[in-house]
């Protein structure tokens, strides 16, 4: 019952984001509505069920017939992508508590070099593609097992995790949202629907007087200046380079979907009976005696090293088969994202990268232009 | 919000010690883990010196002092690490909290500035930078593919591990040798582990005895019984006893077609004596348990019989002949390579593991408490594979390879005949006239709530990670959430239960002793789902299997099935 009522909450809160975002035009609505979700989604409800761990959920039953996702949890996952594609990222701007956490904590801002931050953002696409892998082989939970503010929702949580979660949130004062930058792997699907959403903020509400204004304006460095192309010298030579351009995105994907495979052993090592398999395969070997908890049990069951090596054997098959699609999933991010970079859009108007924008409205009042009610 | 000059000086002063103490407890915490992490006190090399000494020599008195004394100082110390690691978190979350809050202040007290940036970055030469980006990327990780293809190639497990690469492996799920609850087999009383939540979905939901709806075939029990029935793949057994004959009767699931008739006495040193017990009792009161191999029945007298799935009898034992009000009633389980026997007597009670196989005893464990008609349960907790046993005061848990006792929590008394339920963190025990308790199970567990305002004498309760379902002697069923104990919701329906509830296809089934089953949704608000008669007695729990549900009535057996 409270998760169909969660989805009701949900679903009005992204209506109400959107339109502070889209229509009013409200910073300050945007806050209130980040302290609502603050309030309900982390404190009241404590985290759960949240649209980030619901990847794994999705992860868990895709691969898995033994595995029926709840509905909630795939609500959860599919109603903020629809409105990414419908209105950007409003999940983001107002919703997502732990976005709000660092929304509303986040009032300095410290400008990241372009190059850092080129190199984070790639983190969570990273992030995304072991998680997804680590659900599907039912070996860890790892978004729910490293979220740094669940803690905080719950007053519990490992020490460990409210030492990274105060530091993340200090952190965040200066550089702001650390998680969802350089984190999140739900955002790098809000990244992708949001690129190609319906309607999107925009930095101006008329038209763009190219005054640079707003360029300091985004904590997130993500407004795309205006770029008036002169003619191209060369149009046959420009194409033909795009054309070379394009070419490494394969070149990547493969790269990337090897280089995976090749690691599947060692990323197996996450699961538990992996671990365990090799703890034992060393005391057998190498005469390193096995003292770990797991191991202690082990012995106790009465199961056979024959039935944990097939295990392992089974376990590591599994990342075999996993591994290079993320790998593919991560060469073709890389390479689109880096082929993006290499071509030049017309832009008449200073506007917001759609894809990496939060949607957070801290960029209105920097702009001069205002409409008279 | 503005603030005078002073009062934001003063602001930025707190700030800064709120984040020098966030900094020095962050630290402290880190050192304190690493000494926790480094020198466990519990791991102690001389407590763990002084323990094997006592383990040579029990019945040293000054040593058992010496052990308690050393082993609570050890974990004085342990606590008190993990105290200061505790609150060390919360004093960080405050600092960091005082922080953020007064940075908050002393920004929102700041002038805003709309300056522009220093100079519009040149988007040609950022182009140009890129695409060499780009090419040296893929150049670097192709490089690194290649290379990774040969250094990597240690990481995979030598051949000579890889042997046994076509053995099967168990059930989907199975956790050192417990499964989960799977669409076919339903191996035990109250289904795998005898934890009452069966597998699979798709079951009838309404049916009638009388008219034969949904009634895929009824046949006549060649001899009465209070157990349950159990399946295996297409095979369905079931015990019966009466007019001198204990038996074993194995049944073609599908047509109901008795395929052999195992005896329960046919085996050196057998006992035909048949002790008192409840007139209702009987001889076949404990359900068998049954693996891929064999299958293996417990009778009233103290016989133990093994059989293959074939009828070819493998080995019997005779335990003694239990001496128990209400009757013998332990139902057995089978984990891994070991038939587990909870053996309740008014003169001894015990826990034994015996070889499949051979009958072997491999150990025994006498139990502490009074005897009890519960049946064990097996489970995991932290990792640990355990049967657990709703005893009378205590609820024991015992490592099911060597008999072990792992823990023991206080429980119930009085005529303690319900079997407990377990669900992923807890355990729960009732026993009528006395209280529901639920337990946080482990060495350092303890009580977490109780209740004593419905308890079944017979019928035990089933639990999964949300919700507690028991059904009582008087005709009450009742849903608690299963975390904090509170009532979520109650049925009065009127006849009483002795069948145990299950949770199958996100449904209670509860089965009363006129024959009614009542299907509820498994949620904190009370749905009834359907009502089915069967016109028939019924005290048996039943069983689940390929969509179909097999239900021993007083003198017959029912297969119900929508097909």
């Amino acid at each position: 019952m409270w998760e169909y009522m969660d989805v009701a909450v949900l679903i009005g809160a992204l209506l109400v984001t959107a339109w502070m975002v889209l229509k009013k035009r409200s910073r300050q609505g945007l806050v209130w509505v980040s302290v609502f979700s603050l309030a309900y989604f982390g404190f009241y409800r404590q985290g759960c069920i949240c649209a980030i761990g619901s990847i794994q959920n999705l992860s868990l039953a895709l691969f898995n017939d033994n595995y029926s996702i709840p509905l909630s949890a795939l609500l959860f996952f599919s109603i903020p992508l629809l409105a990414a594609l419908l209105f950007g990222r409003v999940f983001c701007a107002g919703v997502c508590p732990l976005g709000a956490i660092q929304e509303l904590t986040g009032f300095r801002h410290v400008r990241i070099p372009k190059r850092v931050e080129a190199v984070l953002t790639t983190i969570p696409f990273v992030y995304l593609g072991l998680a997804i892998l680590f659900a599907a082989t039912e070996s860890q939970f790892i978004i729910c097992r490293y979220d740094p503010f669940v803690g905080f929702f719950r007053i519990d949580a490992p020490f460990t995790m409210v030492i990274f979660g105060s530091l993340l949130l200090v952190t965040g004062i200066f550089v702001n949202r650390p998680y969802c930058r350089y984190l999140c792997p739900y955002g790098v699907l809000q990244n992708i629907f949001s690129r190609f959403s319906r309607k999107h903020l925009t930095i101006t509400p008329a038209e763009c007087r190219n005054c640079r204004l707003c360029e300091s304006g985004c904590p997130y460095d993500v407004i795309l200046q205006s770029d008036l192309v002169t003619a191209i010298e060369k149009p046959e030579r420009s194409l033909k380079e795009s054309m070379s351009y394009m070419l490494m995105i394969p070149v990547l994907a493969v790269a990337f979907a090897v280089i995976l495979y090749n690691l599947a052993p060692s990323l197996s090592a996450v699961s538990n009976n992996v671990k365990l398999a090799k703890e034992i395969r060393l005391e057998k070997e190498e005469g390193i005696k096995a003292v770990s908890k797991a191991s202690v049990a082990f012995f106790e069951s009465g199961k056979t090293e024959a039935e944990l090596f097939t295990d392992e054997q089974q376990i590591i098959g599994r990342f075999r088969k996993g591994a290079p699609w993320v790998g593919l999933f991560l060469g073709l991010s890389l390479g689109i994202g880096f082929f993006r970079l290499t071509i030049r859009n017309v832009r008449y108007d200073y506007e917001p990268d759609r894809g990496r924008c939060y949607s957070c409205a801290k960029c209105f009042k920097y702009c001069p232009v205002k409409i008279k009610n | 919000m503005k603030f005078s000059e002073k009062e934001i000086r003063i602001f930025k002063g707190i700030s800064l010690i709120a984040a020098i103490f966030t900094v020095v407890i962050s630290l402290t915490m880190l050192f304190s883990l690493i000494q926790l992490k480094t020198i466990n006190p519990l791991d102690n090399p001389s407590v763990q010196s002084i323990k094997e000494q006592f383990d040579r020599d029990p019945e040293n008195r000054d040593k058992a002092e010496l052990v308690r004394a050393m082993d609570l100082m050890a974990r004085k110390a342990y606590f008190s690490s993990r105290w200061q690691v505790e609150t060390g978190s919360y004093l960080l979350l405050a600092g960091a909290l005082v922080f953020v809050v007064l940075q908050r202040l002393v920004a929102g007290s700041e002038k805003q500035t709309k300056s522009l940036l220093p100079d519009k970055p040149d988007i040609d030469s950022e182009r140009i930078r890129n695409n060499r980006y780009l090419i040296i990327s893929a150049g670097a990780l192709t490089l690194l593919a290649v290379v990774s293809s040969f250094v990597l190639r240690s990481e995979l497990p030598s051949p000579g591990r890889s042997q046994i690469q076509n053995e099967p492996i168990d059930t989907p799920g199975a956790t050192a040798g417990i499964n989960l609850p799977g669409d076919v087999n339903y191996p035990f009383f109250r289904g795998e582990g005898g934890r009452g939540n069966a597998g699979g979905s798709g079951f009838p939901t309404e049916w009638n005895g009388t008219e034969g709806k949904n009634i895929k075939w009824k046949i006549a029990i060649p001899k009465p019984g209070q157990s349950s029935p159990v399946i295996w793949g297409d095979k369905l057994f079931i015990t019966g006893a009466g007019e001198g004959v204990l038996a074993i009767f194995c049944i073609d699931k599908n047509s109901g077609e008795l395929l052999w008739t195992g005896s329960g006495k046919d085996f050196p040193g057998a006992s035909s004596e048949e002790p008192e017990s409840d007139a209702e009792a009987g001889m076949a009161v404990p359900t068998a348990a049954l693996n891929n191999d064999i299958v293996c029945a417990m009778f009233g007298n103290g016989n133990l019989v093994c059989y293959d799935h074939d009828g070819n009898l493998k080995w019997g034992k005779h335990l003694g002949v239990p001496q128990s009000s209400y009757g013998y009633s332990a139902s057995l389980l089978i984990y891994n390579n070991l038939v587990l026997v909870q053996y309740d007597s008014q003169e001894k009670i015990l826990l034994s593991g015996f070889d499949p196989e051979s009958g072997e005893q491999k150990w025994e464990t006498i139990r502490s408490g009074r005897p009890v008609n519960s049946s064990p349960v097996l489970a995991i907790f932290d990792g640990q594979p355990q049967i657990i046993v709703n005893g009378n005061p205590n609820v024991t848990s015992y490592n099911p390879i060597n008999g072990k006792e792992l823990w023991t929590l206080p429980g119930v008394s009085g005529d303690v005949a319900a079997s407990l339920a377990v669900n992923s963190t807890m355990v729960y025990a009732v026993s009528d006239y006395y209280k529901l308790i639920a337990l946080k199970p482990g060495k350092a567990g303890s009580a977490a709530w109780e209740d004593n305002s419905y308890t079944p004498d017979v019928s035990s309760p089933v639990a999964n990670d949300q919700f507690l379902f028991l059904a009582t002697g008087n005709g009450d069923a009742v849903c608690y959430n299963a975390q904090a104990g509170d009532t979520l919701w109650t049925h009065y329906f009127e006849n009483p239960f002795y069948a145990s509830p299950i949770i199958c296809d996100d449904k209670v089934w509860l089965l009363d002793r006129s024959g009614n089953m009542y299907i509820t949704d498994a949620d904190s608000k009370f749905i009834l789902i359907s009502t089915s008669p069967l016109g028939e007695h019924t005290d048996a729990t039943p069983a689940f299997s390929d969509k179909k549900i097999y239900i021993r009535g007083r003198a017959n057996l029912y297969c119900i099935s929508s097909d």
